[in-house]
């Protein structure tokens, strides 16, 4: 656009890094996207539904990543990492490292012919949480932006021994490009936008839940993914072990959270109501489903979300349970044998299924990056706000600005508005760049 | 509708195999040629590649299309491309239009390759249909004031109006009473790393006031406004003093007040029984009574008691008063004096013990929550019991704090609304009867003062600024954004913002979070200098129209208004041609930009026309 | 029956249902040939007369398609949409088509799969009501025309579209109307509009009398009397001549 030539780096491409980005360029600011997979979308992409409304979560985001992505103020770098960030507020010089995809992103059309004949297949598909697999060349999931292949290089026969070359020769658009390379960029930025997100924690150490052990106890995201229409079982509720409907399910929350073994003392803050979103939504899928949920404390504390509670036990018959719980056991059938106290008294009750609302953890690379930007992290390794009260959008280096759940636990509607605090606070370096040039 | 000659120009895409493979490809583009007003088609293995593209460039001039039609994957990615060809070559982009012919049509018959192909000529038929029907669009440029109102100089507010002002734009910030501060002044502390509150305040405060692109409206409201985006005419009212001005974009920051629990636990039947903002205001004074217990109570008149909602932050600042209590206590309860502030506090030994057993209950069989509370009380001086439904401490300082608090000797007794704890006052003395759902009994305390929680709501003005502003409250009474998940800062009319405590509970530094973010949408409008919408919009034909006004209760975006002859208007620069208006007017006196009944209709009717015969 | 291919026309808007069928062809959900999609911004763009139109033009079916109540892109569009297609449906229930020939469907952006399955749930529908009855039948074209004139109407479009305030917000007075109730009204009004413009359409190119129109519409004559008055009032019918001592009518050109 007309008036601004500067720039921002905004890092991550999920909901919050998506918000800012736009919410810049919208402003005539150039963004650098830098998005480490090979589609942006984060985490809101894998979800089913949104609480409270029930909205469908890619239906509401896909046209935000579309117009991110063909964005004429924003450029963004998939597959790609930040790797060096030199300067100071409305000066830096940021190094991005482009991993090669093997895919000319401007030639692939997304027909998928490369991805029905590539011969190696069987890899776990990580983005559908490993419930089903994908090939060698692949797309990262259906809704994917940009919409282009991707090939593996860990298991890629060609790249790996030479041999092969199938989707080399079945892709008429001649996108295959087996001798691509990773590229290093530089940019100057005036501000840095840091959005990376979460992990979800892996709760195979942990032996209370049998995860891992049963195969009817499944994580919450894993779930999020069986009950999506586009997912691995196109929407049908199956058991892992039979593939069966449960006609029962139970719910556990806090897993991993709220619990110093684990380190992860905080609330996650959201698996309250996903649970609920689920159970409800569930009842949607299964005409009589009983679901329990056991639950520490019922945190339904923002808009609305106290009535979805009230209506998920009114309308939908789904029973709230004040207690922990764990998983002892399961009987031949394969369904988990659930623990819980009632008023002191220990009771236990099979389920069908069991979902874990294991909590969400910060970002594996957050200490590696944390480092190459320069910024402190918090005793748990979130971005950490140079002030709690009055700056929770200032990281501890001026210029570097916070959004989403990498400053800590929140919602979706809390990422958003943090993406636009974030950009609000990078517009500010970029207006007095200008002003003091 | 212009009479010029119709100049069609259709290109077919192959995608490779993708659409050839499954759609007879050369035999649909013979039949487009006989399509009325094409004179042009052809096919590509490849439109959207660049040999496609130029395809297309040089057909335009060689063949002097007027109209251009692509069959291909899905106007949804690959639509912005080829209407960016189209300009290029000098056509106007609203003469474009999509075919999809592959993810709708090869790829969803992919066994059926003869009624593939018939189906996808029916869509060029149809595509070619509604291709004579456009016309060329421009899409209106409406220039903005550069100017933005904050209403309201609480958090929230002023965190907005320090970032559009650093954003480099004129603020004026207009507040109603006589000082900024809002809610917050009520209070003695925040609750992270419980700081004081007038100090968090004035730190802002003095940012505000230093502000050169700030000017300040202190004791004034503002009590009209009209326009639309980038264009508001306000009026603000300081004492009768009316000032008439112009601003582009109007952000809310209206703020809260706290509940009062008229009729519950026994409020005001003793001096000592007082809401949780009311006891803040004690601690501040330093007038709280000597005393050797206190209760909390959570929920009062909320989660269903008297309003639906949960108000998001008592519990914390219950934790925190409890902690201030149980650590800082002589201090808090005014019993040192004025010098003895810079005295360090006096942290109360922690009961190892409970805290302990408490670290242990995962996973812990028999014993559920509450029973060890009992047992917390190791030589208290001051008995500190929070009644509550579920602690509310999402996030990370809030569970820590409650962490702490619970290995301090704050008791956290559970209640269900089934059983709520019974308040009364015997001869000035009172008295909580409560259900132990642990110990399934009933018990007794006599604490000396009893704080109960009550919830934020909604300003008895938000109703009257709904109407003024025609945006809209949630059923709670606060303001409603435009979606609760991806827009939770603007409203549906675009150029109003709304943040802090007037759009539902939030804590201080949440009404930074979104003062800012408000902040930054408010901006974009200004940055630009001129509002731009995409050429979808609706139309009156004044002549037809009868002032009925049936369009305007429709429109979601209040982008349509009676002009001054009573008739309906358009504002363009506010409207997003979703076509309820046009569906809905009963004289048919609305017709949508590029979605007219005729376009729908002309599409629609050419899939029928081989059936016909 | 099994060789006929009905023609369908299918709305789907632009965010949710457009999404969900691209989605069906990435993933090769594979369904029947028979529809026509045309792609519109908002389900809420659909008025009753241009579904009642395609069906006199001699669509075999017409599905409506748009987001889920709650995800509409234009906050609450598909409300509107679910009132109108109902308006439409009351309108074919009274021209005497199938109503079966018509659908509302909602459809979000994740469901590629349910698209392929509502298309062929609803083209093996249309399949079994066997093709349109209209192209063969003039009566029930001139039916469909005086549909689509009702549905053009000022009473039947402002009662629709006045619907989700009145039993959601209330009236000016703050009263919420039982849904219930609203509909009986709609329905009353609809069936009225629908014989006014009836008799106009019949008596449109000939004069018509009052019992004709009556035996022609299955009508008491004195309620085709109450309508001929009104319609005479309006100015929107004429006295056209008197054949022996029945009053002939004619419907004047543009009405006024």
């Amino acid at each position: 656009m007309e008036k601004n030539e500067s720039s921002v780096l905004v890092i991550g491409g999920g909901v919050a890094g998506i918000q800012a980005s736009l919410d810049l360029a919208d402003k005539g600011v150039i963004v650098h996207l830098v998005e480490k997979e090979p589609s942006i979308g984060g985490r809101m992409a894998q979800l089913d539904k949104t609480f409270p409304t029930n909205d469908c979560s890619i239906c509401i985001l896909a046209p935000k990543m579309a117009d991110c992505y063909g964005h004429p103020n924003i450029n963004v770098w998939t597959m790609s990492e930040v790797v060096g960030l030199e300067g100071s507020r409305g000066n830096f010089k940021a190094k991005v490292l482009k991993k090669a995809r093997y895919v000319d992103e401007n030639k692939c059309t997304g027909c998928g012919d490369c991805l029905e004949k590539c011969p190696t297949k069987g890899l776990p598909n990580a983005w559908e949480q490993n419930l089903t697999t994908r090939r060698a060349v692949y797309m990262a999931f259906m809704q994917a932006v940009p919409r282009v292949a991707i090939i593996d290089p860990e298991h890629c026969r060609f790249l790996l021994e030479g041999k092969c070359g199938v989707c080399k020769k079945v892709c008429k658009r001649e996108a295959i490009d087996y001798e691509m390379k990773d590229v290093e960029m530089e940019f100057n930025v005036a501000a840095v936008v840091v959005a990376t997100g979460f992990d979800v924690w892996d709760p195979t150490p942990s032996t209370e839940y049998g995860y891992g052990k049963y195969p009817n106890v499944v994580t919450a995201m894993e779930y999020e993914r069986i009950i999506n229409a586009a997912g691995p079982t196109h929407g049908h509720i199956q058991r892992r072990s039979d593939g069966l409907e449960p006609a029962t399910m139970a719910y556990i929350q806090c897993v991993g959270s709220r619990n110093l073994k684990t380190g992860h003392p905080y609330c996650c803050s959201v698996c309250c109501m996903h649970s609920t979103k689920e159970s409800m939504l569930t009842r949607e899928h299964i005409e009589g489903i009983k679901s329990t949920i056991f639950y520490k404390d019922m945190r339904a504390c923002a808009k609305g979300f106290n009535e979805y509670v009230e209506r998920n036990k009114r309308d939908y018959g789904v029973e709230y349970i004040n207690s922990d719980a764990t998983v002892q056991g399961q009987t031949e059938k394969g369904n988990p044998i659930v623990s819980f106290d009632i008023a002191g008294k220990s009771q236990q009750k099979e389920f069908d299924m069991v979902v874990l609302a294991t909590t969400l953890v910060p970002a594996k690379g957050n200490v590696e990056l944390a480092k190459r930007l320069g910024v402190e992290l918090d005793e748990f390794q979130f971005f950490k706000s140079s002030d709690r009260t009055l700056e929770p959008i200032s990281s501890s280096r001026p210029g570097v600005y916070l959004a989403g759940y990498c400053a800590g636990p929140m919602d979706i509607p809390e990422s958003v508005a943090m993406g636009s605090a974030a950009a609000a606070k990078a517009m500010e370096a970029v207006v007095q760049r200008e002003v003091s040039q | 509708m212009s009479d010029d000659e119709k100049r069609i120009g259709v290109f077919i895409c192959h995608c490779g195999s993708n659409i050839a493979g499954f759609v007879d490809v050369p035999a649909v583009t013979e039949y487009v040629k006989t399509l009325p007003d094409v004179v042009f088609a052809t096919r590509n293995l490849y439109t959207c590649a660049d040999d496609g593209l130029t395809s297309i460039r040089e057909s335009i001039k060689e063949h002097k299309l007027n109209r251009v039609v692509v069959a291909a994957c899905t106007p949804r990615t690959h639509a912005p491309l080829f209407q960016g060809v189209c300009q290029e070559a000098g056509l106007n982009k609203y003469l474009f239009t999509f075919v999809n012919i592959r993810d709708q049509c090869s790829w969803v018959h992919m066994k059926e390759k003869e009624k593939a192909t018939e189906k996808a000529k029916d869509l060029l038929r149809m595509g070619v249909a509604r291709a004579r029907l456009l016309q060329p669009q421009e899409e209106a440029r409406v220039g903005v004031t550069s100017a933005a109102v904050v209403i309201g100089g609480g958090v929230a507010g002023m965190s907005a109006a320090l970032s559009i002002a650093d954003q480099g734009f004129p603020v004026r910030l207009v507040e109603k009473e006589s000082e900024l501060g809002g809610f917050v002044r009520q209070l003695s502390s925040i609750y992270q790393d419980r700081k004081d509150a007038g100090s968090v305040l004035k730190s802002i405060i003095d940012r505000v006031k230093g502000n050169p692109n700030i000017e300040l409206f202190l004791n004034s409201e503002v009590t009209a406004a009209e326009g639309f985006v980038g264009n508001y005419d306000i009026v603000i009212d300081t004492k009768g003093k009316e000032r008439k001005d112009k601003v582009g974009v109007i952000v809310l920051a209206t703020g809260t007040k706290e509940y009062i629990p008229k009729g519950l636990y026994g409020y005001g039947q003793s001096p000592n029984i007082v809401t949780l903002t009311e006891f803040e205001g004690l601690v501040k004074a330093r007038k709280l009574p000597k005393m050797s217990s206190i209760a909390f109570i959570q929920c009062v008149g909320a989660r269903g008691q008297d309003k639906t909602y949960c108000s998001r932050i008592c519990c914390n600042v219950s934790l925190k008063n409890a902690m201030n209590l149980a650590e800082n206590y002589k201090n808090v309860l005014g019993l040192e004096e004025a010098g003895a502030a810079t005295e360090a506090a006096t942290p109360m030994e922690a009961p190892a013990e409970g805290g302990e057993r408490r670290r242990g209950r995962r996973g812990r069989r028999g014993g559920a929550e509450g029973s060890e509370e009992e047992t917390t009380l190791a030589g208290p001086k001051l008995e500190i019991v929070i009644f509550n439904r579920d602690i509310m401490a999402y996030g990370i300082e809030h569970e820590l704090t409650y962490n702490k608090a619970r290995e301090k000797r704050v008791r956290l007794v559970r209640y269900t609304p089934k059983n709520l704890p019974q308040v009364s006052v015997e001869d000035g003395k009172l008295v909580i009867d409560y259900y132990h759902e642990t110990l399934q009994m009933q018990r007794k305390m006599s604490p000396d003062m009893i704080v109960l929680a009550t919830p934020l709501t909604a300003q008895a003005d938000a109703k009257d600024i709904s109407m003024m502003l025609k945006v809209p409250v949630g059923q709670d009474g606060f303001f409603l954004e435009a979606h609760v998940k991806l827009r939770p800062v603007d409203f549906a009319t675009d150029g109003i913002y709304v943040c802090g405590t007037c759009k539902g509970p939030a804590d201080i530094t949440e009404a930074v979070s979104q003062g800012i973010a408000a902040a930054s949408r408010a901006c974009i409008p200004l940055a630009r200098g001129y509002v731009q919408p995409e050429a979808l919009s609706a139309y009156v034909d004044s002549d037809v129209c009868s002032g009925c006004g049936t369009c305007i209760e429709v429109c979601p975006f209040s982008a349509i208004r009676k002009n001054e002859q009573g008739k309906a208007e358009v504002t363009i620069a506010a409207c997003k041609g979703c076509g309820n208006c046009g569906a809905t007017c009963p004289e048919n006196a609305i017709f949508m930009n590029c979605y007219s009944d005729e376009q729908l209709l002309a599409e629609a009717k050419a899939a029928l026309q081989e059936v016909k015969g | 029956m099994s060789d006929f291919e009905p023609k369908i026309i299918v709305f789907l808007c632009n965010w949710c249902s457009y999404a969900g069928a691209d989605l069906a062809g990435v993933s090769r959900y594979q369904y029947p040939t028979n529809i026509r999609a045309v792609r519109v911004m908002c389900s809420t763009r659909i008025s009753a007369h241009i579904v009642l139109e395609l069906f006199k033009e001699g669509a075999d079916g017409v599905m409506v398609s748009g987001c889920h109540i709650g995800d509409c892109h234009y906050i609450n569009g598909n409300l509107f949409t679910e009132r109108r297609v109902k308006l439409a449906e009351e309108l074919l229930k009274l021209t005497g088509v199938e109503p079966g020939r018509l659908r509302l469907e909602w459809v979000s952006a994740a469901e590629g799969e349910r698209y392929s399955q509502v298309i062929t749930s609803f083209v093996k529908q249309v399949k079994d009501l066997g093709p349109t009855p209209v192209l063969k039948d003039p009566k029930l074209a001139t039916r469909l025309e005086a549909a689509v004139e009702a549905a053009k109407s000022f009473r039947s479009k402002t009662l629709t579209s006045k619907e989700v305030k009145l039993t959601g917000k209330g009236n000016v007075y703050e009263e919420v109307l039982d849904p219930k109730k609203y509909d009986l009204i709609i329905e009353r009004a609809i069936e009225d509009e629908y014989q006014k413009s009836l008799i106009l359409t019949l008596s449109n190119h000939e004069a018509r009398s009052v019992k004709e129109l009556a035996k022609e519409m299955g009508q008491p004559t004195d309620q085709i009397l109450d309508h001929v008055v009104a319609l005479r009032a309006k100015n929107m019918l004429a006295l056209d001549h008197i054949e022996g001592t029945t009053p002939k009518y004619k419907a004047m050109v543009g009405g006024a």
